[in-house]
């Protein structure tokens, strides 16, 4: 039997593998780090984890809230619900929920908390510039996104940046109210204190921008994944990178107004809306467009037997 | 997906199953002779085309595969491109037997060839009274479905959820309603 298919990506697997690795010693050396201080973050972890769980239980209706997406029934939007409904008994998930959002850009993002509860959203402005087959790549895109479960991957991933985050915070204002452990004692222990709170703070400070590095990294990894995976949804890998490039080249010429509307759910969007610039790639959400389309290539070399 | 599946953000093709579509052959008998639902002579298998040249040889291979079965069952077939890019082999033929044998051999050629994962499903027309009738098979699932198209993106559910509870003990009924996926504009 011959196989002319998308080849499992080794190369990535490890990528993430390593990332989820150097994650959970990041972490570990918070926890450490807040034993050894003594610091009781017991309240906060719980805290987190409500918030987090709330995020990850409505991130479906937060999305949509934020985007200002409307859900369109099969008689309004026919072709797009049809798409979504082969790709989805192809991709063999139960039919998502399908949104349109009113704006120009070319975007479209999935989320939810499971494949029963996910939606899929698209802007006008992406139905209106794509061709059907690079329409339904962008799709397949996003299907993968709930088929990998990447909304729970990322809520996951972030438990331990959230308390990080709430300390941070927290040693804010209890520096500014006069600190930790409060004021009596003798004056060496409560040099001692104040220097083991700024060890604490500088390390809880460290650790999050550490953890949040990796989580982009993650982020990254997780775009590289989806593109696979609906790659092989579509087996059109091609289809795929003419559509990143019809809508790379329209976002560079979007006004930057539009583009802060809908900034605020970049990490579930196809193509960030956010032109960086300068941002450093670290921080990036998403990869390179040229990246991507440079393993899309790759993908479709496969596809041919090469 | 396993949980390591799901960190690591691997997918795999979903493999089809493509056994259980013989299953329909005997549901087909009692449909007919006790409760009046007739097949309508026409099938189908619906698969994506891959964007690969090697794809083009399948197809000029399932072509030749047609046009010899036509030869010995007297079946007539036609292949159709629908309008989200998918491809249809529709087949006629008064013998329900013939049908369902040579849908099987188009899947199989079609696996054959390595592209298994891109069968989407096989679609069997019956008619009760005017109405029009498709049993959908999914290959992703291994298990059929009814879907009853009433006019403009229309289900007629209650046809629908009948026909399960009639023919339910005599073949693999996909048991979530979920994913009874529409499948709008049959061409046939």
């Amino acid at each position: 039997m011959t196989r002319r298919e998308i080849r499992a990506d080794t190369e990535l697997t490890l990528r993430m593998f390593f990332t989820w690795f150097l994650l959970a010693g990041v972490y570990a050396a918070f926890v450490a780090l807040l034993f050894w201080a003594g610091v009781n973050f017991i309240g906060i972890a719980i805290v987190a984890a409500l918030l987090l769980g709330v995020q990850f239980f409505f991130s479906d209706r937060l999305v949509v809230w934020s985007t200002r997406a409307k859900e369109v029934s099969a008689q309004e939007e026919p072709h797009l619900h049809a798409t979504v409904e082969r790709l989805a008994a192809a991709a063999n998930l139960p039919k998502p929920k399908v949104y349109v959002m009113n704006a120009d850009i070319p975007n479209a993002f999935a989320t939810g908390r499971n494949p029963k509860n996910s939606l899929i959203a698209v802007t006008r402005g992406l139905m209106r510039r794509l061709d059907q087959p690079e329409l339904e790549a962008v799709l397949a895109h996003e299907l993968t996104h709930v088929k990998n479960r990447d909304v729970l991957v990322l809520t996951l991933a972030s438990f331990f940046a959230t308390i990080a985050a709430f300390l941070m915070r927290m040693f804010f204002w209890s520096s500014l109210f006069g600190g930790f452990g409060g004021g009596s004692g003798d004056r060496r222990g409560g040099g001692q204190a104040a220097a083991m709170f700024m060890v604490v703070w500088i390390g809880t400070i460290v650790i999050y921008f550490l953890a949040q590095l990796l989580i982009m990294a993650l982020s990254r990894y997780r775009e590289y994944a989806a593109d696979r995976g609906g790659a092989i949804l579509t087996g059109a890998p091609s289809q795929l990178a003419s559509a990143l490039m019809k809508i790379s080249g329209s976002i560079a010429r979007i006004p930057d107004k539009d583009l802060r509307e809908v900034a605020s759910a970049n990490a579930f969007f196809i193509i960030p809306a956010i032109k960086g610039g300068d941002i450093v790639n670290l921080f990036a959400t998403h990869p390179p467009v040229e990246k991507r389309i440079e393993r899309l290539r790759l993908m479709q070399r496969q596809l041919e037997g090469l | 997906m396993g949980f390591l599946d799901i960190l690591l953000g691997r997918s795999k093709p979903t493999r089809s199953r493509r056994e259980a579509i013989f299953s329909i052959t005997t549901a087909e008998v009692s449909l007919q002779t006790r409760f009046g639902i007739l097949p309508s002579g026409r099938a189908a298998v619906s698969f994506k085309p891959v964007e690969a040249s090697f794809f083009v040889n399948m197809d000029s291979e399932i072509r030749e595969l047609l046009r010899i079965s036509a030869r010995s069952t007297a079946t007539k077939y036609e292949i159709k491109d629908d309008g989200y890019g998918y491809r249809w082999v529709i087949l006629e033929d008064r013998d329900f037997e013939d049908l369902v044998s040579i849908i099987h051999l188009v899947g199989e050629t079609i696996a054959d060839n390595g592209y298994e994962q891109q069968l989407l499903a096989a679609v069997f027309g019956f008619k009760e009274g005017g109405k029009d009738i498709y049993w959908i098979y999914n290959y992703k699932r291994g298990r059929f479905y009814p879907f009853v198209p009433e006019g403009q993106q229309r289900r007629d559910s209650a046809t629908e959820l009948r026909l399960r509870a009639v023919i339910e003990k005599e073949m693999p009924i996909e048991p979530s309603l979920e994913r009874w996926y529409a499948l709008w504009g049959i061409p046939f």
